[in-house]
């Protein structure tokens, strides 16, 4: 909004300093102040309104509250994450723009699904009822055909010599260029990067602040590759228009450490599967839309290592070969069972995800 | 209420009815019998079946066009060659019921469950939804547990008459009790007749026990009556047994001959000669209306069509269910007729031979149930009139009073009506899994489970152990630690000693033996449950300490624990435990250790524990200090001032803690002031 005001106004000499609001730089900067006091502003009332409404995490087992467990804190702080990035976006980001347009869709979309699953949580009064897995799937990939649809198309936001392209990380070139071969696997990119976060969010502050060092870097990418100069200096497409996914990512970012104010241990507010999953489903289109989807190994290399060592737990161990592959899974867990406390493994966690970041970050020159 | 619309549909003569049902006789006759009681002058009956099943053979005998469909049973909806097969059979066989009721246009069809009928009822419905046929769908279901297609198919059905009481609950809506349909075969014989009519004797003032399996004849029922024919024995003047043995003769069993030879091998010739004073028997009655006239009481299967039989007929009945069918329908009928009075059962065991199961009718436990019904007179006619009262109802007549007016001819009482009896495996875990948790460790099977349930729910639980999927196998195991089933360790211990290495890809994926790692740590888990120490349990700890999955040798170490001083092979085991201290797991290690303080002394322990006080993980370290404790504690200690030397060396840094949170501390503490005002007051 404030992009299309600057535009409408700059021309006019007394509002000459709206010429900033065309500069992602200062938009970005912008939208990630915002939202940080927009969620500082507005948790606190979220998690008295959500207490009040008793969307509260649910007790499993015995129906007695423990001085020690977590039952009882307010869910679903992804609300507040979507509703405020997505504020954020309406003011900073240019909304004529494809990129921000489906990013934000991913988000708002996944975001619903969490949020009809948390609900469902919330009415069944138990922590393992909520929506069924197949259902969940379907809804997602609705999603994900739709936006394989978008790329395809004519109005995709993406130079149409690169609809197909998939490129890999520390090569020049893309490495293939078959729409056959591409947008299926863009189609289980989405699914399983969508659903990654979701097993990570299991204590507190583990899954937003890794989600914030990635969007992060994806944000560096869009700057840069949104931008002719570098693009061509570092061997990238040129991405017209992708800058609007670094003020996206900056909102994120913002919102995501505002929530952490909240969620740091021991946490007042959870962010639920609305939030894990707007969170999966925003890095998803991300990556997609900067033809980063290969990176996304090592950017979210620490959400990777979460959803497969539970998979591989769940689908291969216990229920084919009936018995634990790893001692506990997904990893946080296993951490934990080793002896280590919450704090510490989250702490140690976010550190790995710091050094995955830096790493997604070099691998920019290393080509 | 006089504005039914169904009673406008009087049936006309020139009715067109439609038999459907089959696989099995049990429910091809039932069928037969509805569509005799339906059919007038003029009407015309078809029946449709599958070819090859029971109903290829009996229909056309009694002069009854027959087509055929294709069906299979239902395997189970998993991803199989079956599955599809069974899709394809279900796609096909409807097009052709399809076809079938196009061109026959019935105006009633009545299916009798078993597979043939699936197709016919799905064809009718979708018929109807097409406004293609007008026919009338009804469905009766013999067994107090309907089959998985009846279930379904009776949602689409106009009725569901059922044969017990107890399936109502199942067909909410349009559930109709009329009994079980019996084809007017079995007449009423005077005593006097039938001792005329048939070609043996029988003493006079004799209460006559018919034992009897069916036509084919059950092993445990004919094995268990030869067993209990000794302790009969002293009581030959008052008794006299007809055993029908059934005609059944493959898969090693011949029904007669292995009752002759086990007669032969259990009793002396002087004991034959006494038994044959008062026992007969013969494979087949082929006047069985004449043996039913003299009997007192029955020994019999609890398939539908026999129970029905003896009960109509007022002959009170001891049931042996056969166990382990689907939906364990046998049990659920016997149980259902002796939850009505009119009969009493009496449940097999399921052991194991050669890794085979085999069902044991134990013949003390037989012989002691007949001699304590055959003395009591006044409760057989007790029984003889209440299994008349619930089972007696001329149920094919009812059903054509259902078809042709709409509704029952005499009212039943809803509130009688019981709920099902019979609990599935899965539910019985839960329930017991939950009282064993609530309990802890005063936990007593007996106060969840009724007594007279226990044999049969170990009997079952027993026969899931060599189910060939792993999940019943492990359900099974878990079942019997909790249904105290101490007589069956050893059934658990030969899954430890089962060694058959798993299928080639799942062992490159991580597995080891076809006894996965859940199914023997569960083991370890029921012995500890069971509270047996004997050799062989002890052989199983031994090799449990160095079973390949560190799940089993942790729970191994935890019930070698649990068995302090009651271990003949003590030293071993400690040993043992002492080498599990460097166990790569860290929860082995710790189970090791905190086992080794309550089992071990001051020289085989207390030095293996202090050497673990710098181990890398604090919990090793925190339960080798446990066993410390343990070991102190017991009196083992004898050099205290060596021991408070040496603590100080415990690496005491530990990256775990606690937290309390003092809000929910004090809400917790309201709750519970609450809690124990109530309790006061």
């Amino acid at each position: 909004m404030i992009f299309w005001i600057g535009k409408l106004l700059a021309p006019f000499h007394a509002f000459s300093f709206l010429r900033l609001a065309e500069y992602l730089s200062s938009r970005s900067i912008g939208a990630a102040l915002t939202a940080v006091l927009l969620t500082l502003w507005i948790t606190p009332k979220v998690i008295w309104w959500l207490q009040r409404r008793a969307f509260v995490d649910q007790v499993r087992e015995t129906g007695i509250p423990s001085a020690f467990d977590k039952a009882g804190t307010p869910v679903m702080g992804g609300v507040v994450l979507v509703g405020v990035v997505t504020a954020s976006c309406l003011l900073w980001c240019n909304l004529g723009s494809g990129y921000a347009l489906l990013v934000l869709l991913g988000m708002v979309w996944f975001g619903a699904i969490g949020f009809v699953d948390d609900r469902a949580k919330m009415m069944a009064k138990s922590g393992d009822k909520g929506m069924s897995e197949p259902k969940k799937l379907l809804l997602q990939g609705a999603f994900a055909a739709l936006l394989v649809a978008v790329l395809a198309s004519p109005w995709t936001p993406l130079p149409a010599a690169e609809s197909a392209r998939l490129h890999l990380p520390f090569l020049k070139t893309a490495v293939l260029d078959n729409p056959w071969f591409y947008f299926p696997f863009v189609f289980l990119f989405v699914l399983l990067v969508g659903n990654s976060v979701n097993i990570t969010d299991g204590m507190d502050g583990l899954a937003i602040v890794p989600s914030v060092f990635a969007i992060s870097v994806l944000g560096v990418f869009g700057y840069l590759l949104g931008n002719a100069i570098w693009s061509r200096y570092l061997f990238y497409p040129f991405l017209p228009g992708a800058g609007e996914l670094a003020v996206f990512a900056s909102a994120f970012a913002g919102a995501g450490i505002g929530f952490l104010w909240f969620n740091a241990y021991p946490a007042q507010i959870f962010m639920g599967d609305t939030g894990s999953l707007s969170i999966g489903g925003s890095l998803a289109v991300a990556s997609v839309l900067l033809k980063q989807e290969a990176l996304f190994v090592i950017l979210g290399g620490l959400f990777v290592a979460e959803a497969f060592s539970s998979q591989v737990q769940d689908k291969i161990g216990i229920k084919l070969l009936g018995r634990r592959l790893f001692a506990r899974a997904p990893l946080h867990h296993a951490m934990a069972y080793n002896g280590l406390a919450e704090t510490k493994v989250v702490v140690r966690l976010w550190i790995v995800a710091g050094i995955l970041a830096l790493a997604a970050l070099a691998t920019l020159k290393l080509r | 209420m006089l504005q039914n619309p169904a009673e406008a549909r009087r049936l006309k003569t020139g009715t067109r009815i439609l038999l459907t049902g089959g696989g099995t006789a049990g429910h091809v006759n039932p069928a037969l019998a509805i569509g005799a009681a339906l059919a007038e002058p003029g009407s015309e009956v078809l029946f449709v079946g599958v070819k090859g099943r029971a109903e290829e053979q009996v229909v056309p005998r009694e002069g009854i066009p027959i087509h055929f469909v294709r069906a299979s049973g239902f395997p189970g909806a998993r991803p199989s060659p079956a599955f599809v097969r069974f899709l394809l059979d279900l796609a096909v066989g409807t097009a052709q019921a399809a076809a079938t009721l196009l061109r026959f246009r019935p105006d009633v069809i009545i299916g009798t469950g078993g597979f043939a009928s699936a197709p016919v009822i799905f064809a009718a419905t979708f018929l109807k939804k097409l406004r293609l046929s007008k026919a009338r769908v009804f469905v009766h279901e013999q067994n107090a547990v309907p089959g998985k297609l009846n279930r379904l198919v009776g949602r689409y059905a106009e009725k569901v008459f059922v044969t017990f009481p107890e399936t109502l609950s199942l067909f909410p809506g349009n559930g109709a009790l009329t009994g079980y349909p019996v084809r007017k075969r079995i007449g009423h014989v005077a005593p006097e007749e039938a001792r005329a009519r048939l070609d043996f004797t029988v003493p006079e003032g004799r209460t006559v026990v018919f034992v009897f399996g069916g036509s084919q004849g059950s092993r445990s029922l004919n094995r268990g009556l030869v067993d209990a024919l000794g302790d009969l024995m002293p009581h030959a003047g008052r008794l006299f047994v007809v055993h029908g043995t059934g005609l059944f003769k493959g898969g090693g069993y011949d029904a007669e001959a292995d009752t002759a030879a086990r007669l032969a091998t259990r009793y002396t010739e002087e004991e034959r000669a006494r038994i044959a004073t008062f026992y007969l028997s013969r494979s087949y009655f082929h006047d069985i209306a004449s043996v039913y006239a003299l009997a007192s009481l029955v020994v019999i299967r609890g398939g539908s069509g026999s129970l029905n039989e003896v009960a109509r007929m007022g002959i009170p009945a001891l049931v042996v269910p056969k166990a382990n069918l689907p939906g364990d329908h046998q049990v659920a009928n016997a149980r259902a007729l002796e939850r009505a009075g009119g009969a009493e059962v009496i449940y097999e065991e399921t052991v194991l031979s050669d890794g085979r199961l085999v069902e044991v009718l134990d013949g003390a436990r037989l012989a002691r149930r007949i001699l304590a019904l055959a003395e009591d007179p006044v409760r057989r006619a007790d029984m003889s009139k209440k299994g008349r009262d619930v089972l007696g109802i001329d149920a094919a007549a009812e059903i054509a009073h259902h078809v042709r007016h709409g509704r029952a001819s005499t009212v039943i009482d809803p509130t009688l009506v019981p709920a099902p009896t019979v609990v599935s495996n899965a539910a019985l875990l839960s329930r017991l899994e939950k009282a064993a948790a609530a309990a802890g460790r005063s936990y007593r099977v007996e106060d969840v489970v009724e007594p007279r349930d226990l044999a049969w729910f170990r009997s079952r639980a027993a026969s899931l152990l060599v189910h060939d999927e792993w999940e019943a196998r492990n359900l099974g195991v878990k079942l019997l630690g909790l249904l105290d089933g101490t007589e069956k360790v050893p059934l658990l211990l030969a899954l430890l000693a089962d060694r058959t290495p798993a299928p080639l890809l799942q062992r490159l994926l991580g597995g080891d033996f076809a006894q996965v790692g859940f199914v023997r740590r569960n083991v370890y888990t029921a012995l500890a449950r069971l509270d047996v120490v004997d050799a062989g349990v002890e052989e199983a700890l031994l090799a449990g300490f160095t079973d390949p999955y560190w799940e089993v040798r942790a729970e191994a170490a935890r019930t070698a624990a649990r068995f302090a001083g009651r271990l003949a092979r003590h030293v071993e085991i400690v040993a043992a435990l002492g080498k599990g201290l460097c166990d790569r797991n860290l929860e082995a290690a710790a189970a090791a250790a905190e086992a080794l303080g309550t089992l071990g002394g001051e020289r085989d322990a207390l030095p293996a524990l202090l050497a673990l006080a710098d181990y890398r993980f604090w919990k090793v370290r925190a339960a080798a200090l446990r066993g410390v404790l343990s070991l102190v504690e017991r009196g083992e200690v004898r050099d205290r001032e060596k021991l408070k030397q040496a603590l100080p060396g415990f690496l005491l840094t530990s990256t775990d803690f606690r937290p309390q949170f003092e809000m929910k501390l004090s809400y917790r503490r309201v709750l519970e002031a609450l809690s124990r005002g109530q309790e006061a007051s």
